[in-house]
């Protein structure tokens, strides 16, 4: 579905001047973009029932929306790839009843998606220039110019201040966020006057959000619209002018950012107000036996995880933060086993259950929700119900998880409880989990570990790339599980996150825990001067 | 919508069977005569009952992404090592149980473990361990056949019960006993887990390396059943028995609807894959297509089949 580049010689036609608008008031400014009443029926199911979006130059505007509530769906219409069932898009004025990829891109729409579109295994020069590399000819015979494109490509990363990368490295060695450039370096080439970015910090650190956000701002000067999507209200805040929530494929309001509070904003989206903080009711004893603890952790190659010894106590949620890459994931593996260690051990309740391997981990009651979904989450070709009983099949079975037979019977009423209290939304258990939503498939995987009845929980991100509703019952399910006195870790790389549920917040840097820090007291700036203590 | 859900499932389970009934229609019509009569019906399960053996093996590397190219070889040497401890007085039971059963779970393990300790692609391990075998094969056995042992062993595997041959009643009771083990055990579940998802397993507390072990256990256990099966049907234990069967039970696997990239496949259509390899190669010889032709028109036919499976399941 790639939208096929351009012929250069209409590039320079469809140019229309996009930094006509000057300085006057956002209001008044002729949107570049206005979908009025789109609606679009897949199979008879309505998923958008007559939504409208204002795009502006000059202006960030942010969609927002419950994950299923239609935002792909409209933006896969604005790009060209779906075509609405009814409504009209009208762009610089003019009506279209659809637009073709060719139509979106001509009138400078560039999409800038989650999962990043460039090609890890090319360098970011070849990234920039993919599918249309400029030629030159050398004794009669075409070969690519590739000084012309070093000029352009600098001039251009420059301009988003990355002027030191190194255009020849493959992408995938890069950083995300250095990837996330490249590919608006690629708009920016293909002359983009409404770019449009889904969910662009899901993976970033606070770091490098700030300075995408700085890039941001920096189009929304020369005049571009951004039509941001985010979950982050905080985020949305900082960022966006003016804002249109979508719920269930109905508009359910629009305005400037600054005049509603994000209750305000989330009552749009999801309906109802949402609990912001899930901090523990009554105070924490520390002085009796912790429930668990970790002492000289230390992982095999004695750099990543060193020395790691923490306390959890009844009805506590530890959290773990710090900049990706400062180890807590590495640490999280070396506790479950997954990873060698040089040395640790994990005491539960006065008993040493150290495990060797997440075989180990299971048997002795301990639980974790990786970091990615995708990788290393959910079983792609399992229903839901498969999904959720393996881990408890695994747990009851000798033999190292593998003897006896299935019995489907109590898995399903072990899947079906699971999906009445999470309230996963599906069609029924013998669902397959690729046909879900994020929220709902992270709601498996928290099933999952819950049937289990683990007495240890480690949460790596648990929240990544899902919407407000599901956001809250996780951190609701976390708190839940603290009270009842299991021992919960949660990592998270969302500061606002943090503070709304963890007790005790430990900041990591380089494989080490820096400082613990107390959760009520602590602020996003209080973690993040321990996390980048000198200057690292 | 969810009627086109039902449709796909529907031709997940029974896909194979009709690309069957198509062929068998196909050649029933080219060969009206010949072709439906009973005996060649029978004939034809029985041809088919080898690759079946091997293709049931070769369906659990393929489950978990890999593969297994030594089973050509597996065959060789079990039955090699089978017939010479025959020769050397051993009670045919017993030269099974260590030549067919033993070799062929030992050979398995070292494609098992090798793939574990190197952690390279199976696809490199067979194909060193194919040579290997079939290397050992020509050195115990001095590059001839072994032949002259027990006629007792060999009338019970080549005989009959009613019409049926025993060798069929044999891979398919295998196949239902391995259909059981994928649907209703643990491990069974557990080896579909690893298949979908290796790291996911992993953190879900599935040994992944046992998990794999067991795979490749599997394997070489089918491919040395085959190989007591090939040495009674020939009378001999060929040093060459087996080259490039690996290719038919890939071929009889992947036409059963198995996926290549792991996770998703059923014992029963695996068992219908073998039954249209065996048929295509029982209809060319009726047509009394030259062998070399039969080749070319074999692979033609194992290209269309997955072809038509993969577009009717898009088309889903």
């Amino acid at each position: 579905m790639a939208i096929r580049p351009d012929d250069p010689n209409e590039i320079d036609m469809s140019n229309l001047a996009p930094n006509t608008a000057g300085p006057a008031g956002i209001e008044e400014v002729a949107p570049i973009v206005r979908m009025v009443g789109i609606e679009k029926h897949f199979n008879n199911v309505a998923v958008l029932k007559g939504v409208n979006l204002d795009i502006r130059p000059g202006e960030v505007h942010v969609l927002l929306g419950e994950n299923g509530a239609g935002k792909s769906t409209l933006m896969k219409i604005l790009t060209g790839i779906h075509e609405p069932t009814g409504g009209e898009i009208v762009l610089d004025g003019v009506s279209h009843p659809l637009v073709t990829p060719r139509e979106a891109s001509e009138a400078g729409i560039s999409i800038i998606y989650q999962e990043l579109s460039v090609i890890n295994e090319l360098s970011a020069l070849e990234n920039l220039f993919v599918g249309r590399l400029p030629v030159k000819r050398r004794l009669g015979v075409p070969v690519v110019d590739w000084k012309l494109m070093e000029t352009e490509a600098r001039s251009i990363i420059g301009r988003l201040g990355l002027g030191g990368l190194d255009l020849h490295k493959p992408v995938g060695e890069m950083p995300i966020a250095h990837r996330q450039i490249i590919e608006i370096a690629k708009s920016l080439m293909k002359n983009v006057r409404v770019l449009v970015m889904d969910e662009p910090t899901s993976s970033l650190t606070s770091v490098e959000t700030e300075r995408l956000f700085a890039l941001v701002r920096q189009l929304k000067a020369e005049g571009t619209a951004v039509l941001f999507i985010s979950h982050k209200l905080d985020e949305v805040r900082e960022i966006g002018d003016t804002f249109s929530v979508l719920k269930d494929g109905v508009s359910t309001g629009h305005g400037r950012i600054a005049d509603y509070t994000n209750d305000d904003l989330v009552r749009m989206m999801v309906g109802r107000v949402v609990k912001q903080r899930f901090l523990a009711e009554g105070s924490i004893d520390r002085t009796s036996m912790p429930v668990l603890k970790v002492e000289n952790v230390t992982s095999a190659d004695r750099k990543r995880v060193r020395d790691v010894s923490f306390e959890v106590h009844h009805g506590e949620v530890l959290g773990f933060a710090g900049l990706v890459g400062s180890g807590r994931t590495d640490l999280m593996n070396c506790l479950f086993g997954a990873e060698r260690r040089a040395g640790g051990r994990i005491i539960l309740n006065g008993a040493d259950i150290t495990p060797n391997n997440p075989v180990e981990a299971v048997k002795s009651g301990m639980a974790y929700l990786t970091e990615n979904r995708r990788q290393t989450g959910f079983t792609p070709n399992f229903t839901i119900e498969g999904n959720i009983a393996v881990t408890k099949s695994v747990k009851d079975a000798p033999l190292r998880g593998t003897w006896g037979l299935v019995d489907r019977k109590a898995e399903r009423a072990v899947a079906e409880e699971q999906r009445r209290q999470l309230s996963i939304r599906c069609a029924g258990i013998d669902q397959s989990i690729l046909e879900l939503s994020g929220g709902n498939q992270q709601k498996v995987l928290v099933g999952k570990w819950m049937s289990i009845a683990p007495s240890v929980i480690i949460f790596d991100e648990p929240t990544r790339g899902i919407d407000v509703g599901a956001k809250s019952q996780i951190h609701e399910i976390i708190r839940a599980l603290a009270n009842a006195g299991k021992a919960v870790i949660m990592v998270s790389s969302e500061l606002p996150e943090i503070l709304a549920v963890c007790d005790r917040v430990a900041v990591f840097r380089n494989g080490r825990i820096m400082d613990t820090l107390d959760g009520a007291t602590a602020t996003e700036e209080s973690i993040l001067s321990v996390a980048m203590r000198d200057g690292k | 919508m969810s009627q086109r859900v039902k449709l796909g499932k529907l031709w997940d389970i029974y896909g194979t069977l009709c690309i069957l009934l198509v062929i068998v229609v196909l050649f029933s019509a080219l060969s009206p005569t010949y072709f439906t009569r009973p005996e060649n019906i029978v004939q034809i399960f029985l041809q088919s009952s080898i690759t079946i053996m091997i293709a049931l093996g070769e369906f659990f590397p393929i489950l978990i992404a890999g593969i297994d190219l030594s089973v050509g070889s597996v065959l060789a040497l079990t039955g090699m090592i089978t017939a010479q401890l025959m020769v050397a007085g051993f009670d045919p039971t017993l030269a099974v149980l260590i030549g067919g059963v033993g070799g062929g779970l030992a050979l398995g393990a070292v494609n098992g473990l090798l793939v574990n300790f190197t952690g390279l692609h199976p696809f490199i391990i067979t194909l060193g361990t194919n040579a290997i075998f079939r290397g050992v094969t020509m050195i115990i056995s001095g590059a001839s056949p072994v032949f002259g042992f027990s006629y007792d062993f060999v009338d019970t595997v080549t005989g009959f019960v009613g019409f049926v041959p025993v060798p069929v009643i044999f891979a398919l009771s295998f196949a239902a006993v391995l259909w059981f083990f994928t649907a209703k055990t643990r491990l069974g579940r557990n080896i579909y887990a690893v298949g979908g998802n290796k790291e996911s397993a992993f953190y879900s507390g599935i040994d992944v390396k046992l998990h794999t072990l067991i795979v490749f256990m599997i394997s070489g256990l089918c491919a040395g059943l085959a190989g007591v099966l090939s040495i009674a049907r020939l009378g001999a234990a060929e040093p060459a028995a087996g080259t490039g069967f690996e290719t038919y039970a890939i071929a009889a696997v992947i036409i059963g609807g198995t996926s290549f990239f792991g996770g998703k496949g059923r014992i029963p259509s695996v068992v219908i894959g073998g039954l249209i390899i065996g048929t295509i190669n029982n209809g060319l010889n009726i047509l009394r297509v030259p062998t070399f032709y039969q080749l070319v028109v074999m692979g033609g036919l194992i290209i269309s089949a997955v072809a038509l499976d993969r577009l009717i399941a898009r088309m889903r």
